[in-house]
C-alpha cells in the first residue's frame, strides 16, 4: 500500500566534505536552483530552522517542487514525496497495520509520512479527509493508528504545494491545516532575464540530482535553538500583538490570526533576525515575515493574503 | 415664471457677451451632488414654516427655484437651465419679485413683504449656486431664514417646526466640511443628532446665564400688524365676531383667592361717545388719581400674562385698586389709569406682557370727576327708544327704578340672545328694541345706554371679558369671553348695570356656552367644558403657558429673579464667560473623556518612557514638523531610508541614527554614551533641516 503511486523515498546522501556549513550557504545553494527568488527562498528556510511547515502556492511550473526537493537535499535530510490526488485516503499517507500469517498478528507498516521532509506535492487535490491525516502529524509530530501512537522524526516537516484555489480539481484547505502551516509563500513568475537565463542554461531540475547537503539535522537544530535566543523588545511583543488584533478587530478577514499563529509569527522574526547576523530583533523583521505568516491564514489563499498583510501593516502603527 | 422668461429672452438676445460671461463662471454642474442636496433639503425645512403666511404664489416660486437648481445637477444636459439659472437673470427676476410684492401686500417696509423678499431671495442665492464656498453663506441665509419665522409665533409650536431644519442644517454643515467620507445619509444624520444632543446643555447654559437685552432687539414696524381682540370702537355685531375666536386674550395667575365667577368682569375699552349705532371713546380722557384706601379688605392680588392686541389699553378686574406693576419688583408702573376707569399703557401692547395687577372686586367706579355732556347724549336717530327713556323717567322716581324697569322689560318681552342677529338699518337701537328683539350683549349694552340717556341718566358702554376658565393654577381668558356692559352714573359713582345677565343670567354664571342655543356658531371649544377634547385643550394650553413662563418670558428681569434665588450677585460678563467656557470645556472633556483620557495617559506615560525612546519621539517629531513625518505602519529604517531619498542631503546622518537607534531601542542594551552621541545627532540634524529648504522636499510615496 505504501507504495502505491505518487511516493517515493530518497535517503540523503552523506554530508561533503567541503560544505561551510553556515545559513547563508544553503541559502546561496538555494538560490542557486531557484534563480531570482531570494526573499522566497530565505523564508523557506527560515520557515524549516524556525521548526515550521512550508506551504508554497502558485500555478504549476514555476519550480514548486523543485524548491521543496532542493530544501529536502540541501538540508541533509531524508524526504519523501507523495503525490496528492483526489482518491488519496489517509492511509496512503500514514500506513497500515497489515495481518502477519506468520506470526498471527498485525505489524504496522509506516506510510511515507515517517520521513524528515514530507513533500505533499498538490496537497490540495487530495479530499478533506486525507488532507486531515497530515493534522496531527504536522502539529504533534505523531501518528495515531489503531490505537497505537507512531512518533515522527524530530525534524519532521511537510512542505506542501498548493496550486490556486481557483483551479480545476482543488480542495480549499481547511482552516485548521492552513493554521499548521508556518509559512505561507508563492514563487511568481521570474523576470525576463531570469527566465532568458533559464531558456538558456535549461532545466534546473536536472541540477537538483547534483546538489548536495550543505548541512545536517543536528545543524538544524542547532541553528533552531540559536534564533530561539535572538532578544525581542517589549516594544515589538506588543506591536505583534497589535498585528495580531488587527486581523481579528473588524471580521474582514473571519476570525483572524489564533495565538498559534502568533507564536508561528515571533518564531519565524527570531529566525529572521538571526539570518540577517542580528541578536535582536527589529521592527522591520517583522513586517519582512508578517506577509508570510498571515497571508494564507487570513484567506485561504496565499496570493490573495498577501494583500490583506499589507493591509494589517499599514493600519497598526509601528514601533 | 414669467420673470425667467423674459430674463432669458434677454439673455438670448445678447448672445454675443452673455456665453462669455457665464463661460468664466463654473458651469452650475460643480458643486458636488451631496452638497447640493443637503442644502436643498435645508432649505426647504427652512422655508417650511413660512408657508403658512407667505401667499401662495411666493411659495411656489421659492420651492420652483430649489427644484430647478437640483433639475440642473442631476440633468447638466439641459443647457437652458444654465441660462436661467445664471445670475442676470435671477438678478432680473428678483427684481421683479420684489414689484410683485410691492403690489400683493400695498407696501415695502414691513415684516411681511420683508419677509417674503428674503424668503425669495435665499431661494435665488441657492438656485445662482456654483461654487462650494457658497454653501456656507447659503447656511446662514437658510439659519436667518429660519429664524425670521419668530416674528410670527415663539410658540412650542413654532420651536419644534424649526427643529428638523436644524437637524438639516448640521447635516449640510457635515456634508459640506467633510465633502470626501461620503457618509450615508442616515448615518450622518444619526452623526448631527448626536451632536445636538451633546451641544444642548451648553445651549441651555448659555439661555439661561447669558445676559439679556431689556428690551426687544428692534421694533418691527407696527404697520404691518394686524390688531386682535377687543376694538376700540363698538357697533351691533362686534362683539359677537369675537365670540367666535377661541384664541386666549390672557392668563391670569392669583396670588392666593380667585374670585367668583359672577364678578369677574375684566375692564377694557369703555366708550361714551354715541353717534346712534357705534359707541366709541371719549376723544378728551384725563390720567386720574387712584385713590388708595388703606382701609379697604378683599382686595385680589394677580399677575396677567396679557396676548398682544397692538392696543393700549391693559385688562384689570373691575375695579382696579392699583396700577399694573412691571413683575420683575422694579415697582415700574407700565399703565396709567384714565378717569373712565381704563388702564391705559404708553405703547402698544406688541409683545406678551406679565404685570402684576390688583383689584377690589365690586360693581362701583369710584374714579373721575361728574360725567361729561357726551355721556348724556342721545345722538337723536333712534326716537322712539327716547320715547321709551322719557316715558321710564316719567314713571319712576329712582334711577335704579328706570334701570330696573327697564331691565324688567328685557326679561319680559321676548327678547332672544344670540349670536345671529338680524341686521339693523339706521336706527339700530329702535329696530332692535321694538322690531328684531334678539342680539349679543353689544345689543343689550348699547340699547340699555341710550335708553338711560334719554331718561336723564348719564350712562356708558364698557367692553371687556366676563369670565375666565381655570386650567390648573391659572385662568386663561379667551376671545369668546368678550363682552360688553353699561355703567350708569348713580350717586356720585359708576355703578355697573349687566343687561345681558336680564336676558341670559346663564351668561354670567356659566358662561357664553351655556347661555347660548346649541345651533349657534360658537367655538367648539366654550361648549366643550368636559370630554377628552376639552381635557387635551386645556393641558395644551397648560404646556404652552409653561413655555411661555419658562422660555418666551425669560427676560433679564427673570434672569435677575434666577440670580437672586442663586444668592449671587449678578456676575460680571467676564465671570460668565469664564464660567460657561470652564463648565464647556468640562463637558467636553467629560464627552470625548475616553481619548481625552488616553491623551494624557499618553503624556504620562512619554515622561516614564526610557531615554532612548524619548530621543526616538523627538526624532519623530523633528522630521514630521519639516512635512517628513511616518507614516502608521511604516518601520523606522524604512522610514528614515524614505527620508533620505526624499533629502539626500540627510542621508548620512540618517543612517546613522538609524542604526544607533535600531540598536537603541531593539537590541536591550542601556549605552548612555551612545544614546548621548544620538541626542547630538538628531540636534545636528535639526540644525542641517533648518538650512535646507522646505521646497526641495519632493514627496515620494511610501514603499508599499
Amino acid at each position: 500500500m505504501t507504495s502505491s503511486s505518487g511516493t517515493s523515498r530518497v535517503t540523503p546522501l552523506p554530508l561533503c566534505a567541503d560544505a561551510h556549513e553556515t545559513p547563508a550557504a544553503v541559502i546561496e545553494q538555494l538560490s542557486g536552483v531557484l534563480i531570482g527568488k531570494h526573499h522566497t527562498v530565505k523564508l523557506a528556510f527560515a520557515c524549516l530552522i524556525a521548526r515550521g511547515h512550508l506551504l508554497i502556492e502558485d500555478v504549476p511550473g514555476v519550480g514548486k517542487t523543485t524548491l521543496a526537493r532542493a530544501l529536502g537535499v540541501s538540508l541533509g535530510l531524508d524526504w519523501t514525496r507523495v503525490q496528492f490526488t483526489n482518491d488519496l485516503l489517509p492511509a496512503d499517507i500514514l500506513g497500515v497495520s497489515v495481518f502477519d500469517r506468520d506470526s498471527a498478528s498485525f505489524h504496522f507498516r509506516p506510510g511515507p509520512v515517517f520521513t524528515s521532509i514530507l513533500l505533499a506535492d498538490e496537497v490540495n487535490r487530495a479530499p478533506p479527509k486525507a488532507q486531515s491525516a497530515l493534522l496531527e502529524a504536522m502539529e504533534e509530530r505523531q501518528v495515531s493508528i489503531d490505537g497505537e501512537t507512531h512518533a515522527l522524526p524530530d525534524s519532521f516537516f511537510v512542505v506542501a504545494t498548493q496550486n490556486p484555489t481557483e483551479q480545476l480539481g482543488a480542495f480549499p484547505l481547511p482552516e485548521s491545516q492552513l493554521d499548521r502551516f508556518l509559512v505561507g509563500i508563492t514563487i511568481g513568475l521570474p523576470d525576463a532575464a531570469t527566465e532568458c537565463e533559464l531558456l538558456e542554461h535549461g532545466d534546473r531540475r536536472a541540477t537538483l540530482d547534483t546538489l548536495e547537503p550543505c548541512t545536517s539535522p543536528e545543524q538544524l537544530k542547532r541553528w533552531s535553538e540559536q534564533a530561539e535566543s535572538v532578544h525581542v523588545d517589549s516594544k515589538l511583543i506588543h506591536y505583534i500583538q497589535a498585528l495580531l488584533a488587527a486581523t481579528r478587530d473588524d471580521g474582514r478577514y473571519g476570525h483572524g490570526l489564533s495565538p498559534r499563529a502568533g507564536l508561528a509569527l515571533l518564531r519565524l522574526c527570531r529566525t529572521w533576525a538571526w539570518l540577517d547576523g542580528r541578536d535582536h530583533l527589529l521592527p522591520e523583521d517583522v513586517q519582512a515575515v508578517f506577509p508570510a505568516v498571515a497571508g494564507h491564514r487570513l484567506t485561504g489563499s496565499v496570493a490573495s493574503g498577501q494583500e490583506a498583510a499589507a493591509d494589517v501593516l499599514a493600519r497598526v502603527s509601528c514601533p | 415664471m414669467t420673470a425667467v422668461g423674459v430674463a432669458l429672452g434677454k439673455s438670448t438676445r445678447k448672445k454675443r457677451w452673455v456665453p462669455q460671461v457665464l463661460n468664466l463662471r463654473p458651469s452650475t454642474a460643480a458643486v458636488e451632488p451631496r452638497i447640493l442636496s443637503a442644502l436643498a433639503a435645508l432649505l426647504l425645512l427652512a422655508q417650511l414654516p413660512h408657508v403658512v403666511h407667505l401667499p401662495l404664489w411666493a411659495t411656489l416660486l421659492g420651492g420652483g427655484l430649489i427644484g430647478l437648481r437640483v433639475l440642473a445637477c442631476k440633468r447638466p444636459d439641459i443647457r437652458s437651465l444654465d441660462w436661467v439659472l445664471s445670475s442676470i437673470a435671477l438678478t432680473g427676476f428678483c427684481v421683479i419679485v420684489a414689484l410683485l410684492i410691492r403690489w400683493h401686500y400695498g407696501y415695502f417696509v414691513g415684516r411681511d413683504p420683508a419677509v417674503a423678499f428674503l424668503f425669495i431671495l435665499v431661494a435665488a442665492k441657492f438656485a445662482e449656486l456654483r461654487r462650494g464656498s457658497d454653501a456656507t453663506l447659503l447656511m446662514c441665509l437658510a439659519s436667518f431664514l429660519l429664524l425670521t419665522q419668530y416674528f410670527y409665533s415663539q410658540t412650542i409650536v413654532a420651536a419644534a417646526v424649526t427643529l428638523p431644519a436644524v437637524l438639516a442644517l448640521g447635516h449640510a454643515l457635515a456634508v459640506v466640511r467633510d465633502p470626501v467620507r461620503a457618509a450615508p445619509a442616515a448615518s450622518n444624520l444619526t452623526l448631527v443628532g448626536a451632536m445636538l444632543l451633546q451641544g444642548a446643555p451648553i445651549a441651555i447654559l448659555l439661555f439661561i446665564v447669558f445676559p439679556r437685552l431689556s428690551g426687544p432687539l428692534w421694533s418691527l414696524p407696527e404697520d404691518s400688524m394686524a390688531t386682535s381682540g377687543l376694538s376700540d370702537s363698538m357697533s351691533p355685531g362686534s362683539i359677537a365676531d369675537l365670540s367666535r375666536s377661541s384664541e386666549v386674550a390672557f392668563r391670569v395667575e392669583f396670588d392666593n383667592e380667585v374670585p367668583p365667577k359672577d364678578l369677574r368682569y375684566w375692564r377694557g375699552p369703555v366708550f361714551e361717545r354715541f353717534d346712534g349705532r357705534s359707541w366709541s371713546a371719549a376723544p378728551i380722557r384725563e390720567v386720574a388719581t387712584l385713590a388708595v384706601d388703606a382701609n379697604a379688605t378683599g382686595t385680589i392680588n394677580y399677575t396677567v400674562m396679557l396676548q398682544p392686541h397692538r392696543q393700549h389699553w391693559m385688562f384689570a378686574l373691575d375695579r382696579a385698586t392699583g396700577l399694573p406693576m412691571s413683575s420683575s419688583g422694579d415697582a415700574k408702573a407700565l399703565a396709567r389709569i384714565m378717569t373712565d376707569g381704563q388702564l391705559i399703557s404708553d405703547a402698544p401692547i406688541n409683545r406678551i406682557t406679565r404685570y402684576l395687577q390688583q383689584s377690589i372686586p365690586g360693581d362701583r367706579v369710584h374714579t373721575g370727576a361728574a360725567p361729561g355732556p357726551l355721556t348724556r347724549n342721545t345722538a337723536g336717530r333712534n326716537p322712539r327708544a327716547e320715547v321709551l327713556g322719557q316715558q321710564l323717567a316719567a314713571t319712576h322716581d329712582s334711577p335704579e327704578a328706570i334701570a330696573a324697569a327697564l331691565l324688567q322689560r328685557f326679561s319680559q318681552a321676548p327678547f332672544r340672545y344670540t349670536l345671529q342677529p338680524s341686521l339693523l338699518g339706521i336706527s339700530p337701537v329702535d329696530e332692535f328694541l321694538f322690531d328684531t328683539r334678539e342680539g349679543f350683549c353689544e345689543h343689550y349694552a348699547s340699547a340699555f345706554a341710550m335708553v338711560m340717556r334719554a331718561a336723564g341718566i348719564p350712562s356708558r358702554v364698557v367692553t371687556g371679558y366676563l369670565g375666565g376658565e381655570m386650567n390648573g393654577d391659572y385662568m386663561i381668558v379667551r376671545q369668546s369671553d368678550a363682552h360688553a356692559w353699561t355703567e350708569l352714573w348713580i350717586d356720585g359713582a359708576w355703578q355697573r348695570f349687566d343687561p345681558t345677565g336680564a336676558i341670559a343670567p346663564s351668561r354670567i354664571e356659566d358662561g357664553i356656552g351655556a347661555a347660548l342655543g346649541a345651533d349657534e356658531p360658537l367655538p367648539s371649544l366654550s361648549r366643550l367644558t368636559g370630554g377628552w377634547m376639552g381635557g387635551m385643550q386645556l393641558r395644551w394650553d397648560r404646556m404652552n403657558h409653561a413655555w411661555q413662563r419658562m422660555v418666551v418670558d425669560f427676560d433679564d428681569d427673570a434672569q435677575a429673579r434666577l440670580w437672586e434665588k442663586l444668592g449671587i450677585k449678578k456676575p460680571a460678563l467676564w465671570q460668565l464667560t469664564a464660567v460657561v467656557l470652564a463648565v464647556s470645556c468640562a463637558w467636553v472633556a467629560l464627552l470625548i473623556g475616553l481619548p481625552g483620557f488616553t491623551w494624557w495617559k499618553q503624556y504620562t506615560h512619554e515622561r516614564r518612557l526610557p531615554p532612548a525612546e524619548r530621543a526616538w519621539q523627538r526624532l519623530e517629531r523633528l522630521l514630521a514638523h519639516h512635512a517628513l513625518g511616518r507614516h502608521i505602519g511604516e518601520a523606522p529604517a524604512d522610514w528614515l531610508q524614505r527620508v533620505a531619498r526624499q533629502q539626500p542631503v540627510l542621508a548620512d546622518q540618517l543612517h546613522a541614527l538609524s542604526q544607533g537607534f535600531a540598536r537603541q531601542r531593539f537590541a536591550g542594551v542601556d549605552d548612555e554614551a551612545a544614546l548621548g552621541a544620538l541626542e547630538s545627532s538628531i540636534g545636528a540634524l535639526r540644525k542641517t533641516l533648518r538650512r535646507t529648504p522646505r521646497g526641495k522636499t519632493t514627496s515620494v510615496p511610501a514603499p508599499a
